[in-house]
């Protein structure tokens, strides 16, 4: 099975350490959750993974090779979607598939059955900045998917849409994670969202940047055996680990 | 808290909110009852009615400013009959070619160029003094060497105004491409694209904008340098009919050609900004 290994990173930035010796495996079929607070270097992390910043030290491997740069096995989707506003929704979701020769109907096609995924059927034809913050979400989601990667690398995709979208695009990313069958690597600051998300969550400190604690967590392996998101987050246990991820993140940090 | 502890705060009568000056608490703007559109039609009339009277009293001679009567007649005759061999049409024709050929080979060199200078280092080394030092200088200075150079035909007369043309639309096409969002390319790369590929599914779409932008302002500057690049050899073009017209003082015809030009140069603009909402309809939505 294929892994995404991080093994003793280091990141510099002008010669300063943003990030120290952190080790991360996401195997396929892992949601690994970065969080921690500002300056902890959880995006320069997913960008080693993504191979749009070099490590200072260690290496990121994926299936054994090293990363040497960007990928379509490793599709990334940014806090700001990042689509392209020329494109409609369904040629920006069949983008990779134009850029690997795939033949206008074959990836029309394609296309409309990944928006139908995102639950997103009918807008194909729908421009850019005719979409809301949430279904630009999807759509860049879609997108990456039709990359057909191995891994998906998603750099606090939620963080700009309103809590009520938040929670409802919570389920979609688990939805898509469970069809599609591939690792996830996430950075996030929610806490809840880290919990409902993850299968494991890994604590990062800043200056410079290091692994505090990391948690196996099986909130959304239930979920993706059947139960409702609802009766996940009403569980004690759920509320018990909130507790415990919050005092790990702000560990050694006065109250 | 309760809803009456807001009465605790300092009320603040109706008539004095206009002396805070927080920008939400500030008075909206009167709406006017007349639009910038209507005032601008006005001065035109009223300018339109000047020039009547001045010529109706005949307060100057006729030789330095004909009737706007007069002109509209000329425009009949010259439109009808023509100008030094050629109808108002063909010379229309002639610089509307001149000006078009100059744009087509300013995109050609000027949008590659600008493409260089806002990805590479090196292209930006080698192409950035080139352009800044051609920019300010006026067409009438290069138009001497450049019919040294390449003779007093037709390619000339294109040069001089391509010349004019290519850093409004080299210029533009750099601030477009280095305003590309890295996200977004970090995006396409994240996808499988190559170089090549973020240039030409990336890069160039997210610079268009700008590149239309550069070309409007390419296309007003191709315009103004028509006279100058008429000025020697040409027998058909708008300069060349209104230097004809100037060596005879038929000063009618000279008038009749400004607002002609001037009319043209509206139209162009008109038109390219409906292109630049047809093709970005983007543009500004982000």
């Amino acid at each position: 099975m294929s892994h995404l290994v991080l093994d003793k990173v280091s990141v510099h930035y002008d010669g300063q350490p943003a990030v120290e010796r952190v080790s991360i495996d996401v195997a396929k079929g892992d949601f690994v959750v970065l969080v921690g607070r500002s300056g902890c270097g959880k995006t320069s992390l997913l960008n080693v993974a993504a191979g749009l910043v070099e490590p200072a030290r260690g290496v990121a491997t994926i299936g054994g090779s090293p990363i040497t740069g960007p990928g379509p096995d490793r599709a990334v989707v940014f806090q700001n979607d990042a689509l392209f506003p020329w494109l409609t929704a369904r040629e920006n979701v069949a983008f990779a598939l134009r850029l690997r020769g795939v033949p206008l109907a074959e990836r029309a096609r394609r296309a409309d059955e990944l928006l139908r995924l995102v639950k997103l059927d009918g807008v194909g034809d729908k421009r850019i900045w005719e979409l809301s913050g949430g279904m630009r979400q999807r759509v860049g989601l879609a997108r990456a998917l039709a990359a057909e990667p191995e891994f998906l690398l998603l750099d606090e995709p939620l963080g700009a849409l309103d809590a009520l979208t938040r929670e409802r695009m919570q389920t979609t990313l688990l939805d898509l994670w469970t069809a599609a069958q591939v690792g996830v690597l996430m950075v996030t600051h929610g806490i809840e969202e880290a919990l409902v998300l993850a299968t494991s969550i890994v604590v990062l400190a800043p200056g410079p940047g290091h692994v505090v604690r990391t948690f196996e967590t099986g909130f959304s392996r239930r979920y993706a055996a059947g139960e409702p998101i609802r009766s996940i987050k009403a569980d004690p246990a759920f509320a018990a680990a909130r507790g415990e991820l919050t005092d790990a993140i702000f560990e050694g940090e006065a109250a | 808290m309760s809803v009456t502890s807001y009465n605790e705060r300092p009320t603040v009568k109706a008539g004095e909110t206009d002396a805070i000056s927080v920008p939400w608490s500030r008075p909206r703007p009167k709406r006017s009852w007349i639009s910038s559109r209507a005032v601008s039609a006005v001065t035109i009339l009223v300018v339109l009615a000047a020039w009547a009277l001045s010529a109706r009293l005949q307060l100057v001679s006729p030789v330095f400013l004909p009737s706007p009567a007069a002109v509209w007649t000329k425009f009949i005759v010259v439109a009808r009959d023509g100008f030094v061999d050629a109808t108002l049409l063909q010379h229309i024709v002639a610089s509307l070619g001149r000006v078009f050929a100059a744009l087509v080979a300013a995109i050609v060199i000027g949008v590659p160029v600008g493409l260089a200078i806002g990805i590479s280092t090196i292209g930006r080394g080698i192409f950035d003094p080139l352009l800044e030092f051609l920019r300010p200088i006026p067409p009438l200075a290069y138009l001497p060497l450049v019919i040294i150079w390449f003779g007093i035909g037709e390619p000339s007369k294109i040069l001089v105004i391509a010349i004019a043309m290519l850093a409004p639309v080299a210029l533009s096409t750099a601030s477009g491409v280095r305003g590309v969002s890295k996200e977004r390319i970090d995006a396409a790369r994240s996808l499988g694209a190559t170089q090549r590929q973020v240039v030409r599914h990336v890069i160039l779409p997210s610079a268009l904008p700008s590149i239309l932008t550069g070309l409007r302002i390419a296309l007003g500057a191709g315009w103004s340098t028509l006279v100058a690049a008429e000025l020697v050899a040409a027998t058909r073009g708008l300069g060349f009919m209104i230097q004809s017209a100037a060596q005879f003082l038929v000063t009618d015809v000279v008038v009749m050609g400004i607002l002609v030009i001037a009319t043209i140069a509206f139209v162009l603009e008109f038109i390219i900004r409906r292109i630049e909402r047809q093709l970005v309809p983007w543009a500004g939505r982000e």
